[in-house]
């Protein structure tokens, strides 16, 4: 193998996602070559990253304050939630721009085959959440994936019986996309959520 | 480098690099099957919808050293009525994890597959039964060839007085062979469990509720025994 210090760096570089063995080398030895400055300012902020940023106290986004900046934000329409996966679902959904509301990130989706329930999720939280910011509708923009549908269909289950409107985010065809490309899979949705005009 | 065709049912997958991920298959000839899917985490992924889990599909592999690369998919049925229902979610995922609990790879698996096939058709095509889970653990614990014991007791062949289930037995036991630690089971539960273990999957009887529950609990803890696990999905709604 390599000297300890290369190798230390390999091992954690390969931890990271989407990073396989080669690509750590690859990286490492890239590292191996910057200026001191480069590698200490590198160096802080994944530290910086763990001492500054924290979860939002009330939709577990991530923030550097208490709440987060959407939360703090007067302007947004707190009867509707919309409820992610992860946090990095939310500037996805906010580059939109037609959402106004407030989010709720659950930390990831019910997966059956992986043992993951609604206990391992944030809906205690999501729960008491609806009353004491008199949330009226709750959408669901989980994944299109059975996980993520398993996890819309818990949250109507969860939340209809208390009152709350709950709508999942319609799937279908990407837009600009061409109709004979599509998968069935895909299309049979989009026929199942069509629309009258 | 060879290209093959096969087919199976999507069991799980996982991500693999940037923005592929390894599907792992139930195949009717080649057991447990994991393949790449190059850019499927891509919206624009040609493959879309099709490698879900509980698709059954037909392939085209490209063979690798380690996996095999999915260059074509075509859908043979994406059993969708099963997503639009928690309760179906529930009861597929735990056909699915028993089956990649038990397959392996490299040997064929036919009765296993079909089992799957006929056992998410029932899912898709009606409403759910609430025997369709236990008697797909019954019959894959059938398949693997540890099928319980249900009409005489494992250690005397007596066929009356069956009144305790044994999971290290195999099956029901009779008052005079009773071991400690075995399983009362009610009156009417033995002939229950073997009346489901013995009907074609897609044709169950008529469901008794007072009996469902627990022979449903009596057959999910055999095939945990068997397994040396818990079953994950039937746990995931208990709460
Ligand atoms: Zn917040
Ligand atoms: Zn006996």
């Amino acid at each position: 193998m390599f000297e300890a210090p290369v190798q230390r760096l390999i091992d954690e570089l390969a931890r990271l996602p989407g990073i396989g063995r080669k690509s750590a080398q690859r990286l490492a030895f890239h590292l191996l070559h910057i200026e001191e400055a480069d590698a200490v300012r590198l160096g802080s902020s994944i530290i910086d990253l763990r001492r500054e940023v924290r979860l939002c106290s009330r939709c577990f986004n991530v923030t550097s304050d208490e709440e987060c900046s959407i939360c703090r934000d007067l302007r947004r329409d707190p009867t509707v939630l919309c409820v992610v996966e992860r946090a990095q679902d939310i500037p996805v959904i906010e580059g939109t721009q037609e959402f106004s509301g407030r989010y709720h990130v659950l930390g990831g989706a019910i997966s059956p085959i992986e043992g993951i329930g609604p206990d391992q999720l944030r809906m205690r939280e999501l729960v008491a959440r609806i009353d004491q910011e008199g949330v009226a509708e709750v959408i669901a923009a989980t994944n299109p994936t059975v996980e993520g549908d398993a996890t819309a269909l818990y949250l109507a289950r969860l939340l209809k019986p208390l009152g709350v409107r709950v709508t999942q985010l319609a799937s279908g065809l990407p837009v600009g996309g061409d109709l004979d490309y599509a998968d069935e899979v895909t299309l049979g949705r989009a026929l199942v959520g069509r629309q009258e005009l | 480098m060879a290209i093959r065709h096969d087919q199976g049912i999507v069991l799980r997958s996982y991500p693999f690099g940037e923005s592929h991920r390894v599907i792992v298959l139930l195949s009717p000839n080649n057991g447990k099957l994991r393949t790449v899917a190059k850019g499927v985490r891509k919206t624009k992924s040609r493959f879309g919808g099709r490698l879900e889990t509980f698709c059954l599909v037909d392939l085209v592999l490209y063979e690798g050293r380690n996996l095999d690369t999915i260059t074509q998919v075509s859908l043979l049925d994406a059993f969708s009525n099963i997503r639009t229902d928690l309760d179906k979610v529930v009861a597929a995922a735990t056909m699915v994890e028993v089956a990649d609990a038990v397959a392996q790879e490299h040997e064929s698996a036919i009765r296993l597959f079909l089992l799957l096939r006929r056992g998410l058709e029932s899912l898709d095509r009606r409403d759910l039964h609430p025997d369709l889970v236990t008697a797909f653990l019954l019959k894959s614990a059938d398949v693997v060839g540890v099928a319980p014991q249900l009409d005489s007791c494992a250690g005397c062949g007596a066929t009356e007085g069956l009144t305790r289930f044994s999971f290290g037995a195999g099956g029901v036991l009779c008052d005079r062979c009773r071991t400690p630690g075995a399983y009362a089971l009610r009156e009417g539960l033995t002939a229950y469990l073997a009346r489901v273990a013995a009907a074609d999957i897609a044709e169950l009887p008529a469901p008794d509720r007072s009996f469902s529950g627990e022979a449903m609990g009596v057959a999910r803890r055999f095939i945990e025994y068997h397994l040396e696990k818990k079953l994950e999905s039937l746990a995931v709604l208990d709460g």
